[in-house]
């Protein structure tokens, strides 16, 4: 059973419609997707993570449906937006807590796995680790990324390991470093 | 929604907002020690604040909370309880303070009037949240509407001379209001 389906799903903003995008992604599968737009790639991201809701087509995480099950498919994806986050080392332990307590992560469990991946990200700036770590100590099933640093791409490979990993991308370079 | 959640979003945003807080609170204070004793003031002075408090936690001023309680595996009505949290808990600490300033001017403070500040605030507060995710037009219609809410409670005991129905009237506002920002937060893509 694929982890993410998407057939011909569109997204209509106020002056734009995003897609029709298709794609097809197993447990354990790593796929790259390079979009026109950063604003494509980041509705593709939304899209695919189950927080936004496709205007048109159909979108289905472990073959539920966003629309009527958001919390199943907010349960099995995990999106790291592609914005750095504007906290530092001091907030660190408040942001772990806090994501543990929004996925009912045991905190203890939490900050071991957090302080885990934060080893296999070294060399990563804080302001793209720290989302990627909170991204993973929910235990998805899928990690999405919005155009992630491409720089950065083997630190990312590893710590995500076996989880299913969609990537969008608006470079060639940076999509083919994820592939 | 766990306990855990629901402590966690309100921890998480009362930090990130706690220079709002503080100055809400501040400006309480000033306003409790130089206002004479009257229902007015605390009434619609804090559910002003309310509104601000509110307004505070519109999409876009913490942007890393606002992505994090989005991806977060909650219903919009378990995210909406929350985030309605903060602001409440904000708002009826500005009356507290705004009555300790009272107190420490002298006034006294009947114990109704305390009760009439608490419940206009909170229920102008609950519906000033459902601003925070409008624009334009509808955003400034909410926020009238917020502040309607607090003239009429405020109406409804000095005209109506009526304080049981004032309590139900904020009791039924804020039930509705907190309804409605549930189902915004549900329906809400943040594109």
């Amino acid at each position: 059973m694929p982890l993410l389906r998407m057939r011909d799903a569109t997204f209509a903003t106020e002056t734009a419609t995003v897609g029709p995008v298709s794609l097809q992604l197993e447990p354990g599968e790593r796929l790259t997707l390079q979009c026109a737009t950063a604003e494509e790639a980041a509705v593709v991201a939304l899209l695919a993570a189950g927080i936004a809701k496709a205007s048109g087509g159909s979108v289905l995480i472990d073959d539920y449906d966003p629309r009527v099950q958001p919390v199943h498919c907010k349960r099995v994806t995990a999106l790291v937006p592609h914005e750095p986050f504007a906290i530092d080392e001091s907030e660190f332990a408040r942001y772990i807590a806090y994501r543990a307590a929004l996925w009912n992560v045991e905190p203890a469990r939490a900050f071991a796995h957090a302080d885990l991946i934060r080893g296999r990200l070294r060399g990563m700036h804080e302001a793209f680790a720290y989302p990627l770590i909170g991204a993973l100590i929910g235990l998805p099933r899928l990690i999405i990324l919005d155009r992630p640093q491409a720089v950065y791409a083997p630190q990312i490979r590893t710590a995500v390991g076996d989880i299913a990993l969609l990537s969008t991308h608006t470079e060639p370079a940076a999509a083919s470093a994820f592939a | 929604m766990t306990a855990r959640a629901l402590f966690g979003v309100l921890q998480a945003r009362l930090y990130a907002q706690r220079r709002v807080v503080l100055s809400t609170c501040a400006g309480a204070l000033v306003a409790g020690l130089i206002a004479p004793a009257s229902l007015a003031g605390p009434v619609l002075f804090c559910s002003l604040l309310g509104i601000v408090l509110a307004l505070s936690q519109s999409p876009g001023v913490h942007p890393h909370l606002d992505r994090c309680e989005q991806s977060a595996p909650l219903f919009g009505r378990e995210l909406a309880r929350g985030k309605a949290l903060v602001p409440c808990i904000a708002a009826a600490l500005t009356v507290l303070v705004y009555m300790t300033g009272q107190l420490l001017g002298g006034a006294p403070i009947p114990p109704l009037t305390l009760l009439i500040a608490l419940g206009s605030t909170v229920a102008g507060t609950l519906v000033a949240l459902s601003a925070t995710m409008r624009r334009g037009v509808l955003r400034a219609l909410y926020v009238l509407l917020a502040a309607a809410t607090s003239l009429v409670a405020f109406a409804l005991v000095e005209v109506g001379r009526s304080v049981p129905g004032a309590l139900a009237f904020c009791a039924v506002v804020a039930f509705l209001a907190l309804r409605q920002y549930g189902e915004t937060l549900a329906r809400y893509d943040p594109i």
